[in-house]
């Protein structure tokens, strides 16, 4: 059997690093492996497999996420989550949870090439994203570790909120899209396509 | 545009946040033998919807939050939302009794909340498989 070889969706790209006259910082995270975890929340050996293996209680708050090491949960549901890892690991932690979990009514899949992560930072990369979901960023609320699943640009797309100070931003996107939300962040992103519509604004001059 | 409240997991957010799901509370022909289901009862469950002018119970699905399906009743001539409420819930009752005779649900739920606990969760079940989680 051949080994799976991984490439990146925008691997052909030559803007992929740093590209140019952005007002955000902008880059694609290929290093993370992503794990769709199910079970159910309400049993108790589901949640002392995960602790054991993961090191970390599952995030149980809507739009939490919860870290430890290099390990980082994504609550994506009452009964689902993602977890991120370093994409060498996960084979690894994948194998370790199925074992962990076998007998439970659980779920573990590697669906480490199903989406892209895209990352944004700096103090724009709020306004930008605003640009193209319905979701007020600037909300106080929004601090580091926020995750929510948006419509962004019209496709399905996840945000998490990964620092706040300064802001780093997550947004995962399925495989299929990659190339679209890049070109769309290029555009949009451009520093001289910027506005500061939203937030307080002044009143206009009389 | 409809402001909505996932009952599910507090997710507020415009309609586009979510995803309307047709007519809810259809009940399957309660028989585990096709032939006995009659062609009126199968066509009724397929496609006969109830369309009232006032108070409505609808499907809908939180798809840009915990993606799980929840009931909403609904007024479809001033838009308010009366409640939110669980995928294997009946409405509330105070909602219930709010359903004027003139309205094709009246009657709908009287049966169902008489019924002691242990045949209600029968046609419950019927429900959810017609749902048909995505
Ligand atoms: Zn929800």
């Amino acid at each position: 059997m051949s080994e799976p070889d991984f490439a990146s969706p925008l691997h052909h790209r030559t803007d992929r690093q740093s590209p140019r006259d952005l007002a955000i910082g902008l880059a694609e995270i290929t290093d993370l492996g992503m794990i769709d975890l199910r079970g159910e929340p309400g049993d108790d050996r589901f949640l002392a497999a995960i602790r054991d293996c993961l090191g970390v209680d599952l995030p149980r708050l809507p739009r939490s996420s919860a870290r430890h090491e290099a390990v980082t949960v994504l609550w994506l549901s009452t009964d689902q989550w993602l977890v991120l890892a370093p994409r060498a690991d996960t084979p690894a932690l994948v194998q370790a949870l199925q074992v962990k979990l076998a007998g439970l009514h659980a779920l573990v899949c590697d669906v480490s090439d199903m989406r892209c992560i895209i990352r944004l930072s700096g103090p724009e990369a709020r306004m930008v994203l605003m640009k193209g979901c319905s979701l007020n960023l600037l909300a106080p609320e929004i601090k580091a570790g926020f995750v929510k699943r948006a419509l962004f640009a019209e496709i399905a797309a996840l945000i998490h909120v990964v620092d706040d100070d300064p802001d780093v931003i997550d947004l995962f996107v399925f495989r299929s899209y990659a190339e679209f939300a890049w070109e769309w962040l290029l555009r949009t992103g451009a520093r001289n396509a910027l506005v500061e519509l939203y937030g307080e604004q002044n009143p206009p001059p009389v | 545009m409809l402001l909505i409240t996932c009952p599910v997991c507090g997710n507020v957010g415009d309609e586009t946040d979510f995803h309307y799901g047709g007519q809810a509370h259809i009940r399957r022909p309660a028989s585990a033998n096709p032939g006995e289901v009659s062609d009126e009862a199968q066509r009724d469950y397929l496609y006969v919807r109830l369309n009232p002018k006032g108070l409505h119970f609808e499907r809908w699905r939180c798809d840009r939050g915990c993606a799980k399906w929840f009931h909403m009743a609904r007024d479809t001539v001033t838009m308010e939302i009366k409640a939110c409420y669980g995928i294997t819930e009946l409405p509330p009752r105070e909602i219930i009794a709010q359903i004027p005779p003139s309205n094709p649900w009246y009657g709908f739920f009287d049966q169902r909340q008489a019924e002691p606990a242990s045949t209600a969760a029968e046609p419950k079940n019927a429900e959810l498989e017609s749902t048909g989680e995505r």
